[in-house]
């Protein structure tokens, strides 16, 4: 007992008789159960019966509300596997699986799931980036609609493979006791693998075919090589080495060959380097990415692309007797000479299939001297090798009747080749391999269901001597077979499991250590080999002269359609990803269609506005579909992309199915040649009763003479390092006080709007990454798609010549625009309506828009305005910097969307997982395996934006931790920064002052958006600087 | 007594004390009229289209709506503001006149009360179930929870609003109830069948008519009148904040708060003109509800609807004088951008029509005064729309610019409060007496 006795009062102390009796008691008043307990009506409820009953009451109804969470099963291993952890992200190096041409990746796996393609930053030749398809073509291993096995025409069952080939077998032995010949279609021929294995198969099979397929025909530069310098190859275009480009409707940074690559060696000298960078002219009928990116861009109709060339090649001291055609303002003439200056330095490149269009490209690249700097022909391309002479042979022959058996490998011509069909049918045995029921699977006899390229084995060669080495990073989810193992087992080959490891597995290495050799292991690890040749230079045997004599005679056409790729979808093989679709287009901005672009004076001249549906007629068909007014295209072009218009069976889920309309019917194949140049073309206005509604992410073309984006000239920046950075502001009091960052990190992003494409792989490579869900078509008209990260797109007039400034100067005696202006198409119209009555002059000015493409994300302001709205604190600011959402804090007011000057901010309007009326990849079982386990799908009703990838930033400080070390310096970065071929996003710690982004915050170049605003963020833009005058 | 030779009588016809007490228990203690069906039952199939589509709000998600990425607001919040400041004019009758001693007040301020505090709770729907995750709506209440440390933002305008809103929402339920006690008292006392004596015996709380009840309920009326006046000026200064802290050209104005309670209260007796008049129509209140009244409340929508005129133009005149170009570009907009239509119609409704009302004719005619009312309240809802949709359609960065367009849902739900507010509304003429005759009788002459 403690020695102090304490008193709590001087009853107590004094110890009263009634002290002692009172205290006797537990209350000292007695409780009144008596009259609780009596039958005194007046009493039956008292005041603490209130409280229990109504306790009791309201712990009733929570106990009801809460409703049984159900019960999902993770059923642990019973061992675990070597270097799985849960939790840890293993990074396996691979090849892309969006296109053939094999790209070197990263494949990130959770728990035995792929879930993520990162660029392989060791392939430095590739660039280190990736694009939108490349990122959304993960899904095509968790496409609902895979085939569970191999399939015999008419069943919809899965056979064994013992039993199936069989069958196969017997039908190949009877087309050989008929004298008939087999046919194997593949998709080009840079897989060692497969190559191996067609030869496994001839050697039993001595009467096969192989032809080559690609729905994207480059034959125009392949036969004018052959022709040039008798090598029949695509050479690698090297940017990098170029100081002045000039492209012929050539698309490079978006569809044109290998637009990764292009990408980041084109952006190496975007970005002034003491005092130089380097200059880009594009030609170009439609608005093309790479258009948008031009120093100079001047509208051309693609129909007179020879003319033009010719112009060019006179320019540059070419020996011919034609005029060729200059295009308006003489930029032919400048372009050559800053060609002849640039000598070997310079670089044309052409987008037109025609051959005589491309030997006299050649024969201009040759008298610059590119070929060894910027065109390789020795380390060359091989990702595209196809020559649609070949293919249309074979159609040929087939309908004759020649074939017994063909074998399709992973192509699909029945969708891209409008011919194909009818000969494919005239073949008895139709053998394809494919993943999902396509046009041509539907149409086979035999599907041998492959594998995905993520669960096989394989080496690609994308460039001569350079090889891709792809690995399966997952177990195959369905009975599928590689399509070499099955070349292998039809020819007599044994193909079963040895040593456990697969058919696939030892046929591969074996295959790579004939024909590449070395350490198959470390060639595993790396993901990349390269046994390169010294460059040379290829001699001539063709002039340019006779180049031109060939083209001289061929003449524009009135109007013309232009069909091309979209950069999102690409040629329509690996668009059942809805990423893909879901991704804006860089320049339209439209998700989910395709459509016909045409230019503002046609729409005016024909009562067009976008929306109207028109009925586009050729020599070879008629397509029906909505028109979209597209600044910057040549007046009498339209333009369709490919990719659009599957035709699928009902049993494939797909939303592919009701998307555009198929344009490849329409490419003109009358001379010999895939041409994607049609003239003759009629429009026709179908009446509607409504108008066609786009699913486009921006509605408002112009940027209204905002200070958002700023630019200048090379000249400019030259003399001035700060020039379009300029704004007068008053100096402004923040009501608020600063944070305090000097401890620990300082998150924050700079984006350089010189190296910016607007390629939109961040938005794609954002979206997977941080669980972003896909909203659909019909909530992107809506308005409400989710993307954390988007691209602005703004088009600006050029400033008015002087003639324009007489114009203007004339009417009234006033000058109403004032030379160097950035000029908004309202001030446009107002000087020329207010000049004369000739509109047609301001249409031409929609002809000569220029671009600017800004990333935008979530700012990360100091001084959010979201942050203060929230009633309930579910966005707050970190020490970090970052400006943070807390998901289940989140009620949904929506006030901080409104409030957020640059509106980033994305609400759940509808719960976008497990909902049948959104059926991508959330909403069943197979899909789901994408979704990244280290961020949270988020549930209806809440609001998201970027977080600066914070579980990114939380795993590698935990590793830092765990190893008890500093994070290192950039040790990691942002799901976007990561992907950008062209490096023009980069994240990092300001704390840390040897990061890239520290030393970018010191850049003369730099600005914020809307800092007038004082809210303070965190992401800077760098001027955008023009190389012209 | 109140009387003086310069004024009009406030209650015409000869009333004796006996025929107030009649007139106004008539509806009480007789069957309901065919005329009270027809609009009870108007009113319950409009709740019934605020049940269904409130219902299908929660169940699919605010997506059925049409707001989007930029506009995150739109019927929404406008339908709120509307409500609320409709819901000013009873207070400011009851709370405001009663301190000024006006007595012409008293024949409506119990209608315009009861009017106040159904369109509070049509208001109130707004904010709820505009949320994304509405079951958690009491969240943004300062409630002590198991969470650690979260509590709610005190910088945030929606708070204020939750305060605000409850605030001058319980203080007019008090203020509305503690005037009803003795006219309760009468029903009860007047009652023949048995529930009648007991229900409005017990709303009545034992009211017995004493000199003391009297004085006490006096002094708590003046008390709750005192409490009333500055909610009847914070509560829309309160709103109006939700918009004018805010960022967003258009809304970051600091003319807001006055200007937003000139509205409210144009609104609010744009409404009760609307209700009264109708009330007056079909119950033959004209003796009760005289031109009298009519005209004093038509002279203060001709002041609120000039004030509010005047801050348009002084928004404008601002906005150009700023040199802000956003600010110009959101002022430019409202007027010739594609919600044009919106702002010239409000402009025509709140700033032209009540500019009638310098006629005695318009004051004096219940017909004109009633299309003017209607006018006024279209008008009002639409200078919220123009407020809240153009200023969020194209705010700073023209890649978010978009157009919004409300979806039968919205459409729907917005009915749907009229539906709660004419069913509240009829129930309470059925079995309240909508006139305040304790009062009305302090205002007439009996001979008796």
């Amino acid at each position: 007992m403690s020695s102090n006795n304490y008193w709590k009062g001087v009853e107590e102390l004094d110890q009263t008789k009634e002290f002692v009796s009172s205290n006797a008691n537990e209350f000292s008043e007695g409780l009144p159960l008596d009259k609780v307990f009596s039958n005194d009506d007046s009493t039956r409820a008292n005041r603490r019966d209130f409280l229990k009953y109504f306790g009791f009451g309201l712990g009733a109804v929570t106990l009801a509300a809460c409703n049984k969470a159900p019960i999902r099963k993770a059923i642990p291993y019973t061992e675990k596997p070597d270097n799985v952890t849960p939790g840890v992200p293993l990074y396996y190096a691979s090849s892309s699986v969006s296109n053939t041409e094999g790209f070197p990746v990263i494949v990130k796996v959770r728990e035995g799931r792929p879930i993520k393609f990162e660029p392989n930053k060791e392939a430095t030749y590739f660039g280190g980036g990736l694009d939108g398809l490349g990122h959304s073509a993960i899904l095509s291993l968790y496409d609902t609609n895979r085939l569970r096995g191999p399939m015999v025409s008419g069943k919809r069952k899965p056979l064994s493979w013992e039993d199936f080939d069989k069958e196969v077998k017997q039908g190949l032995a009877k087309t050989v006791s008929l004298g008939k010949s087999i046919a194997i279609i593949t998709n080009g021929s840079n897989s060692l693998v497969t190559n191996k294995a067609i030869s496994d198969f001839k050697a039993k099979y001595n009467n096969t075919e192989v032809i080559a397929y690609e729905p994207i025909s480059y034959s125009g530069i392949l036969r004018a090589n052959t022709k040039s310098f008798g090598q029949r190859i695509i050479p690698a275009y090297n940017f990098d080495q170029a100081d002045v480009i000039v492209s012929f409707g050539a698309d490079f940074l978006g569809t044109w060959i290998s637009p990764i690559k292009f990408h980041s060696d084109y952006s190496k000298n975007r970005v002034p380097k003491e005092g130089k960078m380097s200059k880009h002219y594009q030609f170009e009928s439609l608005m093309s990415l790479t258009g948008s990116n031009a120093d100079v861009r001047v509208p051309m109709k693609m129909s007179n692309v020879g003319q033009h060339l010719i112009a060019l090649y006179r320019e540059l001291g070419g020996a011919t007797p034609h005029q060729g055609m200059e295009v308006a303002g003489n930029t032919i003439k400048v372009a050559a000479a800053e060609l002849k200056a640039a000598g070997n330095k310079g670089l044309v490149v052409c987008g037109s299939n025609n051959e005589a269009d491309q030997l006299l490209v050649n024969s201009i690249n040759m008298m610059l001297g590119s070929y060894g700097t910027c065109i390789d022909t020795t380390n060359y391309y091989k990702g595209q090798t196809a020559d649609e002479a070949d293919f249309n042979a074979f159609l040929t022959r087939a309908k004759s009747g020649n074939y017994g058996a063909v074998i399709n490998l992973d192509t699909n011509p029945l969708y891209s080749h409008p011919a194909a069909k009818e000969a494919f049918n005239a073949i008895p045995m139709r053998i394809t391999t494919a993943l999902t029921l396509d046009e041509t699977s539907v149409n086979a006899t035999h599907i041998a269901t492959n594998l995905h390229p993520l669960e096989n084995w394989d080496v690609k060669e994308p460039y001569k001597g350079r090889y891709v080495i792809a690995q399966p990073t997952i177990s195959p989810v369905f009975e599928g077979r590689s399509s070499a193992s099955s070349l292998v087992a039809w020819a007599g080959g044994d193909v079963a499991d040895k040593a456990e490891t697969t058919h696939a597995y030892n046929y591969t290495k074996q295959t790579f250590e004939a024909i590449v050799g070395g350490n198959f292991n470390k060639a595993l690890e790396i993901g990349i080999v390269e046994n390169l040749s010294a460059a040379s230079v290829p001699s001539f045997n063709i002039t340019g002269r006779a180049a031109a004599d060939a083209i001289a005679t061929k003449k524009g056409v009135d109007t013309e359609l232009i069909i091309y790729q979209k950069v999102g979808v690409r040629d329509g093989a690996f668009g059942n990803t809805p990423w893909a679709h879901e991704m804006p287009d860089p320049v339209s901005k439209v998700t989910w269609d395709n459509y016909i672009s045409i230019a503002m004076p046609d729409a005016k001249a024909q009562d067009l506005e976008t929306g109207d549906v028109v009925k586009l007629t050729t020599k070879t068909g008629t397509i029906e579909l909505p028109v979209l007014v597209q600044p910057g295209q040549t007046k009498s072009t339209y333009g369709i992309a490919l990719g659009y218009g599957r035709l699928l069976p009902e049993e494939v889920k797909n939303d592919l199915k009701d998307l555009g309309k198929n344009a490849y019917p329409l490419v003109d194949m009358t001379a010999g040649y895939s041409d994607y140049t049609i003239g003759g073309v009629k429009l026709e206005k179908v009446l509607t009763p409504y108008k066609y509604e786009f699913g486009i992410t921006q509605t408002h073309y112009s940027i209204e003479g905002r200070d958002i984006i700023r630019e200048a000239t090379l000249d400019e920046y030259n003399k001035d390092p700060r020039s379009g950075s300029y704004v007068h502001k008053p100096k402004m009091i923040s009501l608020w006080d600063d944070y305090d960052y000097s401890k620990g990190h300082h998150w924050a992003m700079a984006i350089d709007l010189n190296s910016c494409t607007g390629c939109s792989a961040c938005i794609v490579s954002c979206s997977i990454e941080n669980n972003v869900p896909i909203v659909g078509r019909d909530e992107v008209r809506r308005r409400r798609e989710m993307h954390w990260l988007r691209i602005d797109r703004y088009y600006s007039f050029e400033a008015p010549s002087q003639k324009d400034l007489s114009l203007s100067i004339v009417h009234g005696g006033e000058q109403t625009v004032e030379a160097g202006e950035q000029m908004t198409r309202e001030k446009v119209m107002e000087a020329y309506s207010a000049a004369s009555e000739d509109t047609d002059s301001a249409y031409d000015y929609y002809q000569n828009v220029r671009v600017a493409h800004q990333p935008m994300m979530c700012q990360h302001c100091d001084n959010a305005p979201c942050e203060t709205v929230c009633p309930v604190l579910a966005t707050t600011h970190s020490s970090e910097g970052l400006n943070q959402m807390t998901y289940n804090r989140c009620i949904g007011t929506k006030y901080c969307g409104n409030n957020c000057p640059y509106k980033v901010r994305r609400f759940n309007w509808f719960r976008y997982n497990e909902n049948e009326k959104f059926d991508y990849h959330f909403s069943n079982d197979l899909g789901k395996m994408v979704i990244n386990p280290d961020v949270t799908v988020r549930s209806r009703g809440v609001m998201e934006k970027c977080s600066f990838c914070v579980q990114r930033i939380q795993a590698t400080k935990l590793t830092a931790k765990r190893e008890n070390r500093k994070m290192k310096t950039d040790e990691f970065t942002t799901a976007c920064a990561q992907t950008c071929p062209s490096n023009a996003i980069v994240f990092g710690d300001l704390n840390n002052k040897e990061s890239e982004i520290a030393k970018l915050y010191a850049n003369d170049r730099s600005y914020h958006v809307l800092e007038e605003l004082g809210v303070k963020p965190s992401v800077q833009y760098m001027t955008k600087i023009r190389n012209k005058k | 007594m109140y009387s003086a030779d310069i004024r009009q009588p406030l209650v015409t016809g000869g009333k004796t004390y006996s025929d107030v007490t009649a007139d106004v228990c008539r509806p009480i203690e007789n069957k309901p009229t065919s005329s009270w069906w027809l609009g009870f039952i108007t009113g319950v199939v409009l709740l019934m289209v605020l049940v269904v589509t409130l219902a299908w709000t929660v169940w699919e998600g605010i997506g059925t709506w049409n707001t989007n990425k930029s506009v995150m607001w739109g019927w929404d919040i406008t339908n709120f503001v509307f409500w609320v400041g409709i819901g000013h004019a009873g207070t400011l009758i009851s709370a405001i006149l009663l301190l000024f001693r006006q007595k012409w007040r008293m024949s409506i301020n119990r209608s315009a009360e009861a009017m106040t505090i159904f369109a509070v709770f049509c208001a109130a729907i707004f904010p709820l179930f505009h949320m994304g995750r509405v079951w958690l709506g009491f969240w943004p209440l300062p409630l002590p929870n198991a969470f650690g440390s979260l509590w709610v933002n005190f910088n945030s305008p929606l708070l204020w609003d939750v305060f605000a809103i409850s605030t001058y929402l319980s203080v007019s339920l008090v203020f509305w109830y503690l005037g009803l006690i003795p006219d309760i008292a009468t029903v009860r006392d007047r009652a023949t069948s048995k529930a009648r004596k007991f229900w409005y015996g017990f709303f009545a709380m034992g009211w017995n008519g004493s000199a003391k009840s009297w004085g006490r309920y006096e002094v708590v009326a003046l008390i709750l009148a005192g409490i009333s006046t500055p909610l009847v000026l914070s509560v829309h200064t309160i709103v109006s904040m939700d918009f004018a802290t805010s960022v967003i050209p258009g809304w970051h104005t600091t003319i807001f708060p006055p200007y937003f309670v000139a509205g409210a209260i144009f609104s609010g007796f744009g409404m009760v003109l609307t209700l009264l008049l109708i009330a007056r129509y079909v119950m033959n209140y004209q003796d009760y509800i005289t031109k009298e009244h009519l005209e004093a409340m038509t002279k203060v929508i001709l002041l609120t609807g000039s004030i509010v005129g005047v801050a348009y133009i002084t928004e404008f005149v601002i906005a150009a004088y700023s040199g802000y170009e956003y600010e110009q570009y959101a002022f430019a907009n409202r007027m010739f951008g594609p919600y044009a239509w919106a702002y010239w119609t409000m402009m025509f409704c709140n700033l032209l029509a009540p500019q009638v009302f310098w006629s005695k004719w318009a004051r004096t005619t219940p017909w004109f005064i009633f299309v003017i009312s209607i006018v006024v309240n279209i008008g009002m809802w639409f200078e919220r729309f123009v407020i809240i949709v153009t200023s969020l359609h194209r705010d700073f960065l023209p890649s978010s610019w978009v157009m919004y367009h409300a979806t039968w849902v919205e459409v729907g739900i917005f009915l749907g409060t009229f539906g709660l507010f004419f069913t509240c509304f009829f129930l309470f003429a059925k079995f309240l007496p909508v006139i305040n005759m304790a009062e009305v009788k302090t205002i007439i002459k009996d001979k008796e």
